[in-house]
């Protein structure tokens, strides 16, 4: 993660504004009737009065850009507008219990093209669009955090946010599959995947502490005894 | 005044050139300026980080941190064997392991802020720091203080190159026109305060017969050559 200025504008994104007005467009309207097919894309064009080869210009492949666009406004714009909407929810929580309802959060965000998504995950699995998606998880799983108001800096930091990219992944495809009303399973899975990565997390440290401990109290008998280290 | 040169000003002659023109200046028909509340502060006209610099800040924060990290745990280790044979330089040798706890908190709170990712090697740093100042203060005063002059003089030159480029980045900013925030300034200001912290250490060092330890160049060498290629790869991974 690279530096985030706190008084300096942000940097521009990865799309260009017209990028952005076609895809939005495309993503809102289109997509949960056609998929994330090219069918989307040129309908897309052709209602904001563009010629229909217009898609052309997303580059080489139009699909993957148009999933990325996807992951990226659910990440950068849909989650911190909703943390800030459900802020008073979110208050008197837990750090954990913050980050279950944060992932819940851009979990919906997958509801109105749930239907396509796996189609939209084997594009992304294609070689050379995954440095993108497995970038994008990374950023979400830090995101996820940021928002939860995680302030750590040691290790920790890699094995939470390995620990919720993995967790968020099993989801979604968890996810796809979900029928139940308002994916309460989903929900459900989430929950048990949270709390049983805690729980190894917690096991990890205590054995950590008392090995620092055990060792440290060696050291200091030794030295009471006179052994000069 | 002030105005004449506007590409150069800096955030603090932009405020007050600006009471300056309140109190000096007459203005006829509008209403006397309210002294009871402060004039809104001036909107800063902040350039976006190019990804260049964001990746640039990132990196130092990360490796400062890892230093600071470093510097405790040295302080941590060398301090029981030490004080075993010298108790007389318990004062100082807290006053060194507070300052540097005190600058492992800053970068702490700065990379919490800005969103850094702290070092992955984090645990193998604190094992070889743990490791390093045993084994300096084992070896006798003299090599504990060569060790705090090796790493010290390492981490002073690191911490002016810093300074240098944050430097030169604000100056680019004037110069393109931009306004320099507090964000940079209190950076900048911050690194100085710390870099002036290490320098006083590397003093206190020397004072303690740091030069007298045997072989004092063997021991530089290595501890100087090995921080080198922490801060390198800290600024990486």
């Amino acid at each position: 993660r690279t530096y985030h200025s706190t008084t300096h504008p942000p940097p521009p994104g990865p799309f260009t504004q017209a990028e952005t007005t076609l895809l939005t467009t495309a993503l809102t309207t289109h997509v949960p009737n056609h998929g994330f097919t090219l069918e989307s894309l040129h309908l897309a064009a052709r209602s904001l009065s563009l010629l229909d080869i217009s898609p052309s210009f997303l580059g080489p492949a139009p699909l993957a850009r148009l999933i990325h666009f996807h992951l990226y406004t659910a990440r950068t714009s849909s989650l911190p507008s909703l943390a800030s909407q459900h802020a008073d929810l979110l208050q008197g929580l837990p750090i954990p219990e913050k980050v279950e309802l944060l992932t819940w959060l851009r979990l919906k965000q997958n509801e109105p093209i749930i239907q396509h998504w796996q189609q939209a995950l084997a594009v992304m699995a294609q070689p050379s669009h995954v440095p993108t998606a497995v970038k994008e998880l990374a950023m979400l799983a830090d995101e996820v955090y940021y928002l939860a108001g995680d302030k750590s800096v040691d290790p920790s930091w890699y094995t939470k946010r390995g620990a919720l990219s993995g967790i968020y992944v099993a989801a979604e495809l968890f996810m796809t599959t979900d029928k139940s009303e308002g994916f309460q399973e989903t929900r459900r899975f989430l929950r048990r995947r949270l709390q049983e990565a805690e729980e190894v997390g917690g096991v990890v440290k205590s054995v950590g502490e008392w090995v620092g401990f055990t060792a440290s109290a060696g050291v200091n008998v030794l030295r009471s005894k006179g052994v000069r280290i | 005044m002030a105005s004449s040169r506007p590409l150069l000003r800096t955030a603090r002659q932009l405020t007050t050139s600006q009471f300056r023109h309140i109190s000096t200046t007459p203005s006829p028909p509008s209403p006397p300026p309210d002294l009871n509340t402060p004039p809104p502060p001036p909107k800063k006209k902040l350039k976006p980080l190019t990804p260049q610099q964001s990746s640039l800040l990132s990196s130092f924060l990360r490796v400062n941190q890892a230093g600071e990290l470093a510097a405790t745990l040295i302080y941590t280790a060398q301090t029981p064997p030490i004080l075993a044979r010298e108790p007389h330089l318990r004062p100082l040798m807290k006053h060194m392991y507070d300052q540097e706890a005190d600058h492992l908190r800053v970068f702490n709170s700065l990379i919490a802020t800005h969103r850094v990712r702290p070092t992955a090697l984090y645990p193998l740093w604190s094992v070889l720091a743990t490791g390093l100042g045993w084994s300096t203060a084992v070896m006798g005063k003299e090599a504990a203080m060569a060790c705090t002059e090796a790493v010290e003089t390492e981490i002073g030159g690191h911490y002016n190159a810093q300074i240098r480029k944050l430097l030169e980045m604000v100056t680019e900013w004037e110069r393109e026109g931009y306004d320099v925030g507090e964000e940079f300034t209190e950076l900048i200001k911050t690194l100085r305060r710390i870099r002036d912290e290490e320098l006083e250490h590397l003093d206190h060092a020397v004072e303690h017969d740091a030069q007298k330890a045997e072989p004092h160049w063997l021991l530089t060498g290595v501890i100087r050559a090995g921080c080198r290629g922490a801060i390198w790869v800290s600024e990486r991974v």
